[in-house]
């Protein structure tokens, strides 16, 4: 059954096709969700997303461009908690208390650049989160580029360079751990 | 890390009818309830305090409702029309009422409470009407795509 059918299906009030719709995308939602946040809480905000996810399906008016719309969801519920990690991180640490930015997490991971998707997983950790975002959405997430854009309100030459600027920062990242 | 059934659990809440039309219920009712004892208190010579107080609590109720379904609620296009009848059942035999507070007790506040309910009444039958295209529509989408 295709997105759009089971989004129809939604907006009219069918239970079963809101369970089958959850079925179908909590991973992706969930993994974009992981990968950008690098937290223990990607399951409230999974949540967050959820529940913006029904309250706006009624009002979607492109049920085939179900999953754009989704991932723009996403990534505002996403922003809003990164925004509200960095305003708790500059209180503790103008009162004194340095915090251990999670970015920072070290990667063991030694498999091929991008042709591995595993190695790319691991890698996303230590990129920047503009180029991680974009990585996640399109390798992982499987979305064009067009999608991508339209998710990250950019254009899609920016989605380029940023893609073309990931994969510099990922393959030198790897690169410095001594997978090459 | 919490699985899809987990997640369909938790959004068992926002998703139930039953609530969504309770909600539909304590807007439309609260809101008719509040017209009809505000008219009777505008109208009354002496009227008792109690009817002032009942005519803010169902106000509020109102609120709460029109709060709940455009902050906390979806309605889908199922709940848009069973929401179009309650609201119609309940404003239609309310404006019939007040249009007859209205003539038994002539005066401006009679007539303006007769005026607003019956601007209420064409509001939900408008809204009803509105409700059952949106679904045909979906219908027919339905079907075109195979389901």
């Amino acid at each position: 059954m295709t997105d759009e059918l089971l989004v129809v299906r939604c907006q009219l009030g069918e239970r079963e096709a809101l369970a089958e719709l959850v079925r179908a995308w909590h991973d992706p939602v969930w993994t974009y969700v992981r990968r950008m946040l690098d937290h223990g809480d990607a399951d409230d905000v999974a949540q967050e997303v959820w529940l913006a996810v029904v309250r706006g399906l009624p009002r979607l008016r492109e049920p085939g461009r179900f999953a754009p719309w989704l991932f723009t969801i996403a990534r505002r519920a996403v922003t809003n908690r990164l925004r509200e990690e960095y305003g708790r991180q500059e209180t503790t640490t103008a009162s004194g208390q340095v915090t251990e930015h999670a970015d920072e997490q070290v990667v063991e991971d030694r498999a091929e650049v991008m042709a591995d998707r595993a190695a790319l997983v691991a890698g996303l950790s230590g990129l920047p989160l503009v180029e991680r975002e974009i990585l996640v959405l399109f390798y992982l997430e499987d979305l064009s580029i067009e999608d991508c854009a339209q998710i990250c309100a950019i254009p899609v030459g920016t989605v380029k360079s940023r893609l073309s600027r990931a994969r510099r920062l990922l393959r030198e990242q790897l690169g410095e751990r001594g997978t090459r | 890390m919490m699985d899809a059934d987990d997640m369909i659990r938790r959004l068992s809440g926002p998703v139930s009818l039953r609530r969504r039309m309770a909600y539909v219920v304590a807007l439309v009712m609260g809101l008719g309830g509040a017209l009809t004892t505000g008219l009777l208190w505008a109208t009354e010579e002496r009227p008792p305090p109690v009817l002032g107080g009942f005519a803010v609590l169902c106000l509020a109720w109102a609120c709460y409702g029109g709060w709940a379904l455009t902050r906390r609620t979806p309605l889908f296009a199922l709940d848009r029309v069973i929401g179009g009848w309650i609201a119609v059942a309940a404003t239609w035999p309310l404006t019939l009422l007040t249009v007859a507070l209205a003539v038994d007790r002539p005066g401006w506040a009679g007539w303006a409470g007769a005026a607003v309910n019956v601007v209420l009444a064409l509001v939900a039958a408008v809204v009803l009407v509105r409700a059952r295209s949106a679904r045909a529509a979906l219908l027919r989408r339905k079907r075109e795509l195979g389901g």
